[in-house]
């Protein structure tokens, strides 16, 4: 027994000296790195890198330099409310007349990380109204789950089954081909948005569907995917522009654009895997600059606007802040677990 | 002898079990009742919105309670026992030293998990009338670790408290600490989920620690 025990403690010991050391030397070594900040801009042909380490410089990838002004005018669309206060904001861009308007409308962020990913998710969604009465959105005052055979509609106030609605819903799903239970349910849950793109799913045989509750009925669109692509994560995006339904990975590691009208768009990003990865999407009505965040180096693609294709990309490697050890917590994802 | 063991400890923790349970009950009930307040104000769907989207448990008050308990049952269990110099009386009983101490262990332990049992009763008997079966579950599997560093708690502190020398006592705190620490680590709500089952074996094997105290105490290891 005292062997035994002693066994424990030592375990004990050298689980906590794994775990703590390598901390503490990489709390004690770490060193500040800021990433610079990358933007393609379609005026120059070129991306444009911000880096602030102890001064601020401004260049492109064959080392020109660029002031503050300069970066302005060639990245309008970013800096549009500074050109409109300086004045300099130009009748048109690249032979398109533009109003600070347009641009507003049309530039959109993205942002998606392995911790949006790979966490326990409640197993409870919301669907909204897509075609509401008022002009704002509402929250709506039952929530969904789905079970292996059905979508259940539960009434918040009572905790109780909507049964007329989940048949309703249940039917039309299995009428337009989803087979249950879903493997991924992507929504956004959030009433401030401007409207609303319903809930994207991706069913057990990898099949993608569109839901959404118009006037309280359900609408279902399964989204045509090419032969031999599996949608592994779905994104639903809500921007001004209302050009899109939503964005999905893979699992080839490629990446897609959902239009509104519910055809897809294969986008130049080479790999791009959302369990490990992190992707930063900074999008205006010209162009689209892409970061993918690896392990060791972030990658940045421009695209086109119109079809997503490749025009430029850019690789810039990380210094590695790697210190092996246990750790029971990780940065790409939410869960508790020790590893290595 | 065992079945005396047991009364013996009974005795000595019956109050601290008593108010352990009208403590930790409480508070499981004032969670429910801060819940069913919230839901008189603003609705269950603002309840179940923010348990959806921003992670809230709405129990979070309960989160160090069991880590309390268990190091106040230990105290009260096992620091008249050294004070009093009684281990030594216990230990020269006719019966097997291993049994006895783990049978004053086990005592313990089975008042803890009772507590913790009522506890989460409590919480079953309430949540689903508000919640739904998948919130339920979220909230009381979130709350899990936090009873299992209650059992860890109590197992770690009475490894301390018959440790018979203060500077192994220093250490022993140490290790304790950092132990106590992984059970606090949770960066999500269920993000023990599939880490659990080890964790609750791990926990539970912590009970082995006191022997080497005891052993210590026995070879006459003192300041």
């Amino acid at each position: 027994m005292k062997n035994f025990s002693k066994i424990i403690l030592a375990i004990t010991i050298a689980a906590i000296a794994a775990w703590l050391l390598p901390w503490c030397y990489a709390f004690v070594t770490a060193k500040a790195y800021s990433s610079p900040f990358v933007l393609y801009s379609s005026l120059h042909g070129d991306f444009i890198i911000t880096q602030r380490d102890n001064v601020v410089s401004r260049h492109d990838t064959n080392g020109n330099e660029f002031d503050e002004n300069e970066v302005d005018s060639l990245l309008p669309t970013m800096y549009m409310r500074q050109l409109v206060a300086d004045g300099r904001f130009p009748d048109s861009i690249l032979g398109k007349h533009v109003e600070p308007q347009q641009i507003q409308m049309t530039n959109f962020n993205f942002r998606s990380t392995p911790r949006d990913v790979n966490y326990v998710n409640a197993g409870i969604y919301f669907l909204f109204e897509s075609m509401p009465k008022r002009v704002d959105l509402e929250m709506p005052d039952d929530a969904f789950r789905f079970t292996d055979n059905r979508i259940e509609f539960l009434s918040m106030a009572d905790n109780s089954i909507n049964e007329a609605k989940s048949d309703m819903f249940t039917r039309m799903l299995k009428e337009k081909g989803f087979t249950f239970p879903p493997r991924k349910i992507a929504t956004n849950p959030d009433p401030r948005k401007e409207y609303d793109n319903g809930a994207l799913l991706i069913d057990a045989s990898g099949q993608l569907f569109n839901l959404k509750c118009t006037a309280g009925r359900p609408y279902v669109k399964q989204i045509p995917l090419p032969d031999g692509i599996i949608p592994c994560e779905a994104y639903v995006t809500e921007f001004r522009n209302r050009a899109y339904l939503g964005f999905f990975s893979a699992t080839d590691k490629s990446f897609y654009v959902i239009m509104s009208d519910g055809s897809i768009k294969k986008t130049g990003i080479k790999t791009f895997d959302p369990k490990t990865e992190s992707a930063m999407i900074i999008g205006n009505m010209f162009d689209w600059t892409v970061k993918i965040t690896r392990t060791d180096a972030d990658e940045y693609y421009a695209l086109r606007a119109d079809d997503f294709s490749l025009i430029k990309e850019l690789k810039i490697n990380r210094p590695s802040s790697y210190v092996p050890g246990l750790s029971f917590t990780s940065p790409l994802n939410k869960y508790v677990i020790p590893h290595f | 002898m065992i079945k005396a063991i047991f009364f013996k400890e009974w005795i000595k923790t019956r109050w601290c079990f008593f108010i352990a349970l009208v403590v930790t009950t409480g508070m499981a009930g004032y969670s429910i009742l801060k819940i069913n307040k919230l839901v008189s104000l603003k609705g269950a769907g603002h309840l179940w919105e923010v348990a959806v989207t921003r992670d809230a448990l709405f129990i979070d008050m309960l989160e160090y309670v069991p880590l309390i308990v268990g190091i106040v049952l230990a105290v009260v269990q096992f620091a008249p026992e050294m004070q009093r110099k009684c281990l030594k009386l216990t230990l020269h009983l006719p019966c097997s030293q291993k049994r006895m101490i783990f049978s004053m262990l086990a005592a313990g332990l089975t008042l803890l998990l009772t507590c913790f049992i009522v506890n989460f009763g409590v919480l079953y008997a309430c949540l689903p009338a508000i919640f739904p079966s998948q919130l339920v579950w979220r909230f009381t599997l979130s709350a899990f670790p936090w009873y299992l560093a209650g059992v860890a708690s109590y197992l770690m502190a009475s490894w301390i408290i018959l440790e018979p020398t203060w500077k192994m006592r220093i250490v022993d705190i140490t290790i304790s600490i950092f132990v106590i620490s992984i059970y606090f680590l949770a960066p999500a709500p269920e993000a023990y989920n599939s880490f659990l089952p080890y964790l609750t074996i791990y926990t539970f094997m912590l009970i082995v620690l006191s022997w080497i105290s005891v052993s210590r105490f026995k070879s006459g290891k003192q300041d």
